[in-house]
């Protein structure tokens, strides 16, 4: 993103590899580059990952904290995004620099997990309509190598996996105040479906097709770009459970948008959507 | 109870009721939009030097902000500060307006379109892209086109079009089979889309069918949008006219005088 050069041989070089399925480090269009997941890196997190997408890199963390849930929404948590890009991404990121695309990428995945469909919030509720769970994930930009979004959503996915909700042990009414005990023992704790979580998967396009998992000399060569996000089939998630009492929910778009001062045709957009899934 | 507007068998409807220019003085062009009960302004000014900023850069930025008046929303009262959903807004009606405008005329300038939103009944951003369209016609700026947008609400098997807010609330919430809404931007003439967005959770056959209608149901706005601004331009040019004439006329007295004291002068 930041001094990145590329002279305008190299990018017809890229273009004109790309309409053959071929590109710069030998993928095809469809191919992600390797990538390193960890989790649980974060001591002090309820719940972390990092993800390491060739040159992008990715932090997570997830705090919980109790909240009282929304009046309209009485048995459904509440999850909230916050990215920070921080400056040794790309020394544009300093102090505000990074607003834009932070803020992009943010209502992107606040979007993608609005549906109750993508990420179930009533498995964050304690007592319905008083407390509720409230999950902070806080995404840190550390490097900056293309394709944020997909990395973004894998981390977010991975982070949640290894989240851990405190069970709560005791619980007083008194007389509306509701005081919560929670349980002390640190093995003592419920992970989250996260089983039909949203992953987003960006779709570049570059001359007349369409990239996957786009390195950052390709997002320069790119005009315009669709992220597509997809929820999964818990099915698959949960191997040994009695999987004939989970419904077969079919792979589904949780959020579509287009990020880039560009614009498709239609039939682009349709083959594009088809392309993602 | 829910009223559906438009039902399985889909009436295309032109909803943009109202569509004026010239409604700010003091901007270089301006727009009100009223798509159902939905009513925005939209104001454009003239390129001026991007703030903070260091680099050349080769193409001129837009600069959008949307606001809402504090008594639009109809659930709650909406403060001063900016939120999350009017920064949201902003993003989304940029990434609109990116490509109908011809950058590459004002390089390392910006151009500020700023919207306010009177009433929110639904389709806010469908209402502001077609605004700041037409208020950047409006205001001269160059474009490639002329930008129109809109946007469906999908409700299990039913999609509404131009959802007003009480059906865009029950689509976000709803836990049928295909919940959803899409708003999509299409620059007419050369047949792209410029933005498109989806919340909900809808299977790629409901969204394919749902951009053929959104296509569809820009198309016809476009007509009413041409219409505003050819009668736009014919005024501008009667104005024009109008204003030479007071000029000659303004001359000739002028001329009058002036031979009137050269004969006292040369008189004298």
């Amino acid at each position: 993103m930041a001094g990145l050069l590329l002279s305008s041989t190299e990018k017809v070089f890229i273009v004109h590899g790309v309409q053959e399925d071929f590109r710069s480090d030998g993928r095809s269009n469809i191919d992600y580059r390797p990538m390193e997941l960890e989790t649980d890196v974060v001591s002090h997190a309820s719940g972390s990952a990092r993800l390491r997408l060739a040159n992008t890199d990715i932090l997570v963390g997830i705090k919980t904290e109790i909240d009282t849930p929304k009046p309209d929404k009485p048995d459904m948590g509440k999850i909230e995004f916050l990215v920070d890009g921080s400056a040794n991404a790309t020394p544009e990121f300093e102090g505000r620099g990074g607003e834009n695309l932070a803020s992009s990428i943010s209502n992107t995945m606040q979007r993608a997990y609005h549906s109750s469909q993508a990420f179930d919030l009533k498995q964050l509720c304690i007592v319905e309509g008083k407390q509720c769970w409230k999950l902070y994930v806080d995404i840190l930009i550390l490097e900056c190598g293309g394709n944020w979004f997909d990395a973004v959503s894998l981390a977010t996915k991975a982070a949640l996996f290894n989240t851990r909700i405190p069970l709560v042990k005791a619980l007083l009414m008194d007389g509306g105040n509701v005081d919560l005990q929670l349980s002390d023992d640190p093995y003592d704790f419920k992970f989250l479906d996260v089983g039909s979580a949203p992953l987003l998967v960006t779709l570049c396009k570059i001359g007349e097709k369409c990239v996957v998992d786009p390195s950052a000399e390709e997002e320069s060569c790119s005009v315009i770009s669709l992220i597509v996000g997809i929820t999964g089939n818990s099915k698959s998630y949960c191997a040994d459970k009695g999987a004939s009492n989970i419904t077969d929910v079919d792979i589904k778009c949780s959020t579509i948008s287009m990020n880039g001062p560009g614009s498709l045709a239609p039939k682009t957009l349709k083959n594009a959507i088809h392309q993602g899934m | 109870m829910v009223k559906p507007n438009s039902s399985s068998s889909v009436q295309y409807c032109g909803s943009l009721s109202v569509a004026r220019t010239d409604m700010v003085s003091q901007a270089k062009g301006s727009a009100y939009v009223e798509l159902r009960k939905t009513k925005v302004v939209c104001s454009v000014f003239d390129p001026r030097e991007i703030p903070h900023q260091n680099e050349f850069r080769q193409l001129g930025q837009l600069y959008c902000e949307v606001k809402f008046a504090p008594f639009s929303c109809p659930r709650k009262r909406r403060p001063y500060v900016p939120d999350v959903e009017e920064k949201a807004l902003s993003v989304a009606l940029r990434q609109a307006l990116e490509p109908a405008v011809c950058r590459h005329f004002f390089p390392d300038y910006q151009i500020d379109v700023l919207i306010y939103i009177l009433e929110h009944d639904g389709s806010c951003l469908a209402a502001a892209i077609n605004a700041a369209g037409l208020a950047l016609a409006n205001a001269a700026v160059p474009m490639f086109d002329i930008i129109t947008s809109c946007s469906v609400a999908v409700i299990g098997h039913q999609m509404f079009i131009d959802p007003p807010e009480i059906e865009e609330h029950i689509a976000k919430n709803s836990t049928e089979v295909n919940p959803g809404i899409i708003t999509m931007s299409v620059l007419s003439q050369l047949k792209q889309i410029s933005d498109f967005t989806q919340i909900g959770s809808m299977d790629v056959e409901c969204v394919t069918k749902v951009m053929e209608v959104l296509l569809k149901e820009c198309e016809i706005i476009v007509p009413n949008i041409q219409r505003v601004l050819v009668v736009d331009v014919v005024k501008n040019f009667e104005l024009k006219k109008h204003l030479e004439a007071e000029t000659k006329k303004r001359e000739e007295i002028l001329k009058k005088k002036m031979d009137e004291w050269r004969s006292l002068l040369n008189g004298q």
